[in-house]
């Protein structure tokens, strides 16, 4: 993993729908397979960098199956692209399977539900820097609040296929069971259970999951499920690098644990943007600068959206 | 049908010849390089820098940018990187370039206004300015200086001294109540073109906060939802103010394609800037000139120029 894309070349490109399985109360899991230049370019796609996909062509869904908290917002129209981070990628021989897991939450994700095999999608991408491996780093803490567990799914599948050497957990939150965008009983999952998450037991990575009303695995938030591991765990500290994706009032707590334990910790931001591709300026990220006094702004899709959590001056 | 290859697409812009009508507008597409894996710059008639103030402005703090039906609002607050560095860093990339180049200005006073004109107006890397009077998200300049004729008046005025040949393009506000009072202070002034509109002030609420979405409170409104009344406000500045003068308008407000664009030829504008719609399809000012030929095609219309203020009224 790099720590800088700006050199790599991004591009527009189609994608043709293969499924988008819906998982749980309110996510879902959309593949798409990108062909050509677009497919080869997704190929080198890094755990953390994004996509910006076009969701206005999507069709709206029948009024009987939207929640009443979307009705009212179901009749925007929409015009800009949304950012998205795969969950999953696969290079296969002429195209590149790529995989979004989305919560729906307004009216860009309740069009995206109707989404489906055949349907074609656009993208713009791949857009923005992800997670990195500092040198020294063998063992990576993932921490996931609710749908942040996208990125680091395959931050999970990344690291434990391209390191043989890399030893990976993983810690996912959310205030109930039904946040938690992850496929199976997760209610009946003892928190003892070391790799109750099937997308991560794949790849022999140990999980643990953890509900603020305890409703499945450990009870309290995500942090302090990774703050009680991290007293028992034989990890050096100066091996560790935490990957951190979810809220940002939770990364800021985060990143609060990693400095005060001297643990390295990156964390996803997330912005508003319109373009994600360095002109609209809108996602600015507030960050400290080797001059205590003087703060500056970053972009969320340029320079992010992963950042190295020391830099980033939090908003809570 | 005529042969799209032997369309000519050409304009006159302040007595430059443009291979074409078509621009980007200021803040939507950087410095110049930044749309370069999407689109050629060298294709266009016509490149804006985004704003440049004399020092570097971090912007306004986020959320920025709130979609609305058809638009969104931005409330950017002029970030930008200051005139130093962009004399250092970024002049060099618009040496050469086909397309004519402007500078967007902007300032907290008409000393600021006067001082980036004053240290760029000697810079062969540009051909003019765009003066932004109008910039609706900025406690300080901005659109308070395009709202009343006297001030218009004298800040292009200073302006127009200190910037030696370089071309002056005055960038209006739709917020006003007699969009024309301004554009003939403009020219009154001194300016050799002018560019409209800027985007409406605007608010979006959220309901379950009961805040404003935007940290500033309020934003300008971009994208189709402004595009009628910008094609309304182009005609009615062209036929009461520059119609009889050799003052070229460029017109801007939510263009996405190239109906759009002979949409406000028609109304009087003599190029026009593609702004909101580069965040959503970064190609889409190649496929405006793609589609501005086959328009022409359809149409019988050998030359471009032919179409602009050609509004049949009446």
């Amino acid at each position: 993993m790099t720590e800088n894309n700006s050199e790599v070349k991004k591009g527009k490109f189609n994608g043709i729908v293969h499924g988008n399985e819906r998982i749980g109360e309110k996510f879902y899991r959309l593949g798409f397979d990108v062909n050509g230049e677009g497919g080869s370019l997704l190929s080198g796609f890094k755990p953390g960098q994004f996509v910006q996909l076009q969701v206005s062509r999507a069709g709206i869904p029948p009024d009987k199956v939207i929640p009443s908290a979307l009705s009212d917002v179901s009749q925007r129209d929409i015009i800009l692209r949304r950012p998205f981070s795969f969950c999953n990628i696969e290079v296969r021989e002429n195209s590149t399977l790529c995989e979004i897991l989305y919560c729906v939450l307004g009216p860009s994700t309740l069009r995206m539900t109707t989404l489906s095999g055949g349907d074609t999608v656009s993208v713009i991408g791949p857009l923005g820097n992800g997670f990195w491996l500092p040198d020294g780093r063998k063992k990576v803490v993932l921490v996931a609040g609710g749908i942040g567990a996208a990125p680091l799914e395959f931050a999970g599948k990344y690291l434990t296929k391209n390191h043989s050497d890399i030893e990976v957990i993983v810690f996912a939150g959310a205030k109930t069971v039904n946040e938690l965008p992850f496929e199976g009983k997760l209610d009946d999952i003892s928190q003892n259970l070391g790799y109750s998450l099937a997308v991560f037991a794949r790849y022999g990575i140990e999980s643990k999951i953890a509900t603020d009303d305890g409703s499945a695995g450990f009870k309290g938030t995500v942090l302090e499920c990774f703050q009680q591991w991290y007293k028992q765990t034989d990890w050096e500290t100066g091996e560790i690098v935490i990957y951190g994706c979810g809220p940002e009032a939770m990364l800021a707590k985060l990143s609060e644990i990693a400095g005060k334990e001297a643990i390295d910790c990156q964390v996803s931001m997330e912005r508003r943007m319109a373009c994600g591709i360095g002109v609209c300026q809108s996602c600015a990220v507030e960050c400290k600068t080797p001059d205590s006094a003087k703060h500056e702004n970053k972009l969320c899709c340029e320079d992010g959206p992963v950042f190295d959590s020391r830099e980033v001056v939090f908003k809570i | 049908m005529a042969n799209e290859n032997e369309i000519d697409l050409s304009v006159n812009f302040c007595g430059i010849n443009l291979s074409n009508p078509v621009f980007t507008a200021s803040g939507t597409c950087g410095y110049s390089d930044e749309l370069s894996d999407f689109m050629d710059i060298n294709a266009l008639g016509g490149f804006i820098t985004k704003s440049i103030t004399v020092k570097p402005r971090m912007g306004n703090p986020t959320p920025r940018i709130v979609e609305t039906d058809s638009g969104m609002l931005n409330a950017i607050g002029l970030a930008n990187i200051g005139l130093d560095a962009f004399i250092d860093q970024k002049l060099g990339a618009l040496n050469d370039l086909c397309p004519i180049v402007f500078v967007n200005v902007a300032g907290e006073s008409i000393e600021e206004y006067k001082q980036v004109c004053q240290e760029l107006s000697y810079r062969r890397e540009i051909a003019g300015f765009e003066v932004n009077i109008s910039c609706p998200n900025v406690s300080r300049g901005g659109i308070s200086f395009g709202t009343e004729p006297k001030v218009v008046e004298e800040i292009i005025s200073e302006v127009k001294k200190v910037s030696g040949d370089k071309i002056l393009m005055v960038k209006l506000s739709p917020s006003v109540t007699n969009i024309c009072e301004i554009a003939r202070a403009a020219l009154e002034g001194g300016a050799d073109a002018l560019s409209l509109i800027n985007t409406f002030t605007s608010m979006v609420i959220d309901i379950h906060s009961r805040r404003p979405v935007l940290a500033n409170r309020t934003g300008g409104l971009s994208g189709p939802a402004i595009k009628p009344i910008a094609v309304y406000l182009v005609n009615k500045v062209y036929t009461e103010v520059t119609k009889e003068t050799d003052v070229p308008i460029l017109a801007t407000g939510g263009v996405r394609n190239a109906s759009d664009v002979v949409e406000f030829l028609l109304a009087g504008a003599t190029a026009v800037g593609v702004g909101t719609w580069n965040f959503v399809e970064p190609d889409v000012t190649m496929k405006i000139i793609e589609g501005l030929k086959k328009y022409c095609a359809r149409e019988g219309v050998n030359k471009i120029k032919e179409l602009i203020g050609s509004l049949e009224a009446d």
